[in-house]
């Protein structure tokens, strides 16, 4: 009866092929992130081989860490504690010091993205599409690189004080102060706020707006009954999101704060080069715990609340310029026009502050000499000294390695997780845990473990510093990767697989032929994404970077930065080069998908 | 005719004189998801060469029982037989079937001539030809000779329902399984489509199970329906004889319209075992239906007795105004022009009866119909 070929050799190894990467995938998680991960959370309850909890104790009962809460936990009774709190001379402690500056940061981030999103859902203007693409740029800038613009904007000889004493006024000194790191963070984060929102008041049925008008709602109570409800849920989202970001945040802090506005991942940090390696793991906990709860406790909120919209069609997008000189016409287009001037400059600024700084001398003139340093340094340089070629050539190196290994990684899980089984959901957290946990407990994790070296049934395991960086990359970007491959997994027609199947396709041979062809604009933005992740990487390859000769470009511009601005500036420009290089080709393969 | 005897067992019977094993076997198969049965102990046989109808409202389980045939789901109990083996524990793509989907899914990166080709590369093209001939040959057959080197998402819906079908057929299945293939499409094309694949189906001489909820389709080009509802099948049958001879009142309702009626049986004449006579007038049961006595056949049901309680149907028409033996006095309550015909509803003593005409009716009529034009459902002793 049957003429369906009998299943040849290679269709039996592409069949392994998925549990094998499956497999490969699980192996690498254990030993690049949640063995290490766990190797750092037991140094913080087992000190000189017995169970204690008295390291977190001793944590939560110094005010240096909880400020007034500590004498809470201390026992003290709790209304002389709020007594104290409300005192204008409260000590917040490193850690209410974070809280606190993530929470006016998350303020700041949501007042300059709210106009943003308004202006990219409701109006209609040349570049509109350009703008919204550019919401993404903060997944891929790196974060370092924002110090250095930052920097070279608001620090003592920066485009700011240039621009002060030109106009006669007196300058000011930005820098290592609160007001700093809360619009470095703002810079970073209004984007997402904005492309979150952006996206939900685009899901805004036009049909339900014209109903409530029909019913007799006005306008502003339209908005107020219809598309606020659906909207706000997704500020909230962008809020959270960037509570827990700035929470953990890492590099601005180190260069725009330095030890004085110390946040608790920064402590960590000196923690760990002072090798107080239990104290760093439980104040590491506790970022963890505090970091988790808020993830948890929106979860669980957006659970509640989730409101889905699709098939709708959008509100129609308003012109730029008024259709008449009426209030109602004038009003909002005027207020845009300003928050334009504003989110531009700071938008701006940062970025051309350091492009300018880079070709600036020291007299103020044009000059390529910061490059011809690199340069220089390069042929001249110490051993000790930080040199460009290895930096570049590493985070180069790094970053395509990484990419390899996420790529796969990331494809297998969203494979994985796409499909109905029991236990998904559990395999979907224990995938996606890296982009919770901090880069610090990664990379000392995998220091103390796999650099130092591991003993395994009599033999002695040790990688360089180069493979743990590597392998921590790749564990970062590949959430990313799963990200933007799994929605379009997701939304493909079951019957196109089904099809497949039924034509006498093997389940991994549907994926080679029909799902991956169909999801490849996601797999290449993914890949982009784990690249530009991996170049822009700065918290576990600090940690991991020990070594003279594994620092990145990240890492090298850190090291520049207190002493020499100008080479600073100028490799920031070559990693600006890099990444806008990456996001171009996010851009243009898979911005739009709904992954992020 | 046994009115207790369940459908399954009726479709059973009429394979036993059978001798060949039948292409397709359902044998008690029942799908669970969670507490909701979805399939419910269906025990079927499709025979090899035909065209196998699964027909009934959404819901009623015919496009999981369709989907459990190919292998995209286990059932929860019962086996499923190929050819008298089981296929428990084989995947759909060691099942030599071809799947046609409702949206074609036609693989979109993939041209035409490719989504046809697809399948052999896992199978060798039948009747030793190559690949290429094999595609054209399909094409061909589905009429559209030229497509090959088009983009999928450049065709009509109708012209990609063909493709999905070239494709499905093109390594040569055993199985041909279409689930609502032609749902999408509009009412005029769709019966153009359905003579083409049921042309198609002859001339391949290919087993075809057929999901719609179209009871005109089903009707239209089937060899046997099966009737589902809440997961079983009611009837399987020819579709003259579940028209004609529904086995339930839910079929008789299901398939076209009808006037289902039940009453108690007042008085049995003629026919009956005293009747020596060969060729007596078919038995005939006086029912009491709202106060009104009505007449009607009961050849074959042998057992019905005074006092019984019976369900029957007429269809509309043969309602004929003014005439019959049983005679209903009844108003008109609304009509439908539906070119041909105008479907009227009547109202008889509060109780909707259809009636087809060809002139308009209005005010107080009267219907009739002979004892021989009323087909009894359901006889229940008292």
């Amino acid at each position: 009866m049957s003429n369906r070929r009998a299943s040849s050799l290679r269709d039996r190894i592409e069949g392994r092929l998925l549990t094998a990467l499956a497999v490969l995938t699980s192996v690498v998680l254990v030993v690049a992130f949640y063995y290490p991960v766990g190797t750092v959370l037991i140094e913080a309850v087992v000190v000189d081989g017995a169970a204690t909890l008295a390291v977190f104790a001793e944590l939560l009962r110094d005010p240096f860490y909880f400020g007034e809460l500590a004498r809470l936990f201390a026992g003290e009774s709790p209304l002389a504690v709020a007594r104290a709190l409300l005192d204008p001379d409260r000590r917040l402690g490193i850690v209410g010091f974070t809280a606190y500056q993530a929470a006016l940061s998350t303020v700041a981030s949501v007042a300059l993205g709210l106009p943003a999103a308004y202006l990219l859902a409701r109006f209609e203007f040349p570049g509109r599409r350009t703008l919204r693409s550019l919401t993404i740029v903060p997944f891929v800038l790196p974060s370092i690189m924002v110090a250095v613009g930052f920097v070279a904007t608001f620090g003592t000889n920066g485009t700011l004080n240039s621009l002060l004493s030109a106009l006669g006024l007196p300058t000011v000194d930005l820098l290592f102060s609160l007001p700093a790191i809360v619009v470095a963070h703002a810079f970073y984060n209004a984007p997402l706020v904005a492309r979150v929102t952006t996206a939900a008041w685009e899901s805004v049925d036009a049909r339900a707006v014209e109903t409530a008008r029909s019913l007799g709602a006005g306008p502003i109570r339209a908005f107020y009954d219809v598309v606020a409800p659906q909207v706000y849920p997704a500020v909230l989202t962008g809020a959270a999101l960037t509570f827990v970001f700035t929470f953990g945040t890492f590099p601005i802090v180190l260069a725009l704060g330095g030890f004085e506005l110390a946040t608790v991942e920064v402590f960590v940090y000196r923690l760990v080069r002072d090798l107080r390696y239990a104290e760093a793991a439980a104040l590491a906990i506790v970022e963890l715990v505090i970091s988790l709860g808020v993830l948890l406790a929106y979860l669980r909120y957006e659970a509640k609340n989730a409101v889905s919209a699709r098939g709708a069609r959008p509100l129609p997008r308003k012109s730029l310029l008024p259709s008449a000189p009426t209030a109602r016409e004038l009003l909002p287009r005027v207020g845009l026009a300003a928050y334009a001037v504003v989110a531009a400059t700071l938008f701006l600024a940062p970025i051309a502050s350091m492009v300018l700084a880079s070709v600036t001398g020291g007299d103020g003139a044009l000059t390529l000499e910061h490059y011809r340093f690199l340069l220089e340094r390069q042929q001249t340089g110490a051993a000790f000294q930080v040199r460009p070629w290895p930096a570049i050539r590493n985070s180069l190196a790094f970053a395509s390695a990484a990419t390899l290994i996420a790529l796969p990684m990331g494809v297998v899980v969203a494979v994985l997780t796409t499909r109905r089984y029991r236990g998904r959901t559990l395999v979907d957290a224990a995938a996606m845990a890296p982009l919770a946990v901090s880069g610090i407990v990664v990379g000392l994790g995998l220091l103390r473990g796999l650099v130092f070296g591991v003993e395994v049934a009599g033999w002695r395991i040790a990688a360089s510093g180069a493979v743990a960086i590597v392998v921590a990359h790749a564990v970062a970007g590949y959430p990313f990767v799963v990200r933007t491959v799994a929605p379009g997994l997701e939304g493909l027609d079951r019957s196109l697989i089904e099809s497949a199947r039924a034509l006498g396709a093997s389940r991994a041979r549907v994926i080679r032929d029909v799902e991956l062809p169909l999801v490849w604009p996601g797999v290449v933005a993914g890949a982009a994404f784990a690249f530009a992740i991996s170049v822009g990487e700065f918290t576990a390859t600090v940690v991991l970077a020990t070594g003279a000769d594994a620092y990145t470009m990240p890492v090298a511009i850190e090291r520049f930065i207190g002493r020499r601005l100008g080479p600073a500036t100028a490799m920031g420009v070559v990693l600006l080069v890099v990444t806008g290089l990456s996001f171009v080709v996010i851009d243009r393969l898979g911005g739009e998908s709904r992954g992020l | 005719m046994d009115f207790e005897r369940s459908a399954t067992d009726a479709a059973a019977e009429a394979d036993a004189a059978d001798g060949s094993p039948p292409a397709v076997e359902l044998a008690g198969v029942t799908k669970r998801y969670g507490e909701a049965t979805a399939v419910d102990d269906v025990s079927l046989r499709v025979r090899e060469g035909e065209f196998f109808t699964l027909v009934g409202p959404s819901g009623c389980g015919k496009t999981t029982t369709l989907r459990l045939i190919a292998g995209f789901e286990a059932p929860t109990a019962g086996t499923v037989r190929f050819f008298g083996e089981s296929v428990a524990g084989v995947p759909p793509e060691d099942r030599d079937v071809g799947v046609v989907f409702q949206n074609y899914a036609l693989f979109p990166h993939m041209t035409v001539g490719e989504n046809v080709a697809y399948g052999l590369n896992f199978a060798d093209p039948p009747g030793g030809v190559t690949r290429d001939e094999r595609v054209a040959d399909l094409l061909e057959l589905v009429d559209l000779p030229d497509a090959a080197d088009r983009d999928p998402e450049s065709l009509s819906g109708g012209q990609q329902q063909r493709v999905a079908m070239a494709r499905a057929l093109a390594p040569g299945p055993d199985v041909l399984l279409l689930d609502e293939p032609m749902s999408a499409l509009d009412a005029r094309l769709r019966e153009r489509l359905r003579v083409q694949v049921r042309r198609i189906q002859s001339e391949l001489s290919i087993t075809t199970i057929y999901v719609t909820h179209d009871q005109e389709e089903a009707l239209a080009v089937s060899d046997r329906v099966a009737v589902m509802r809440d997961g079983a099948p009611e009837q399987i049958a020819p579709p003259r004889t579940v028209y004609r001879e529904p086995a339930t009142r839910f079929v008789a309702e299901f398939v076209g319209d009808n006037n289902v009626f039940a009453g108690r049986v007042t008085a049995v004449e003629g026919g009956g075992k005293g009747d020596d006579d060969g060729d007596a007038a078919s038995p005939t049961a006086a029912v009491d239906v709202g106060g009104e006595t009505l007449r009607v056949g009961v050849d074959g049901a042998t057992d019905v007795a005074v006092g019984d309680r019976l369900t029957f149907c007429v269809r509309p028409e043969y309602l004929r105004i003014d005439g019959g033996a049983s005679r209903l006095a009844a108003t008109v309550a609304s009509a439908e022009f539906l070119g041909e015909t105008t479907r009227v509803t009547l109202d008889w003593g509060g109780r909707d009866l259809v009636v087809r005409t060809r002139d308009p009716l209005s005010g107080d009529i009267v219907v009739g119909f002979d004892p021989d034009d009323a087909h009894v459902i359901d006889v229940d002793g008292a």
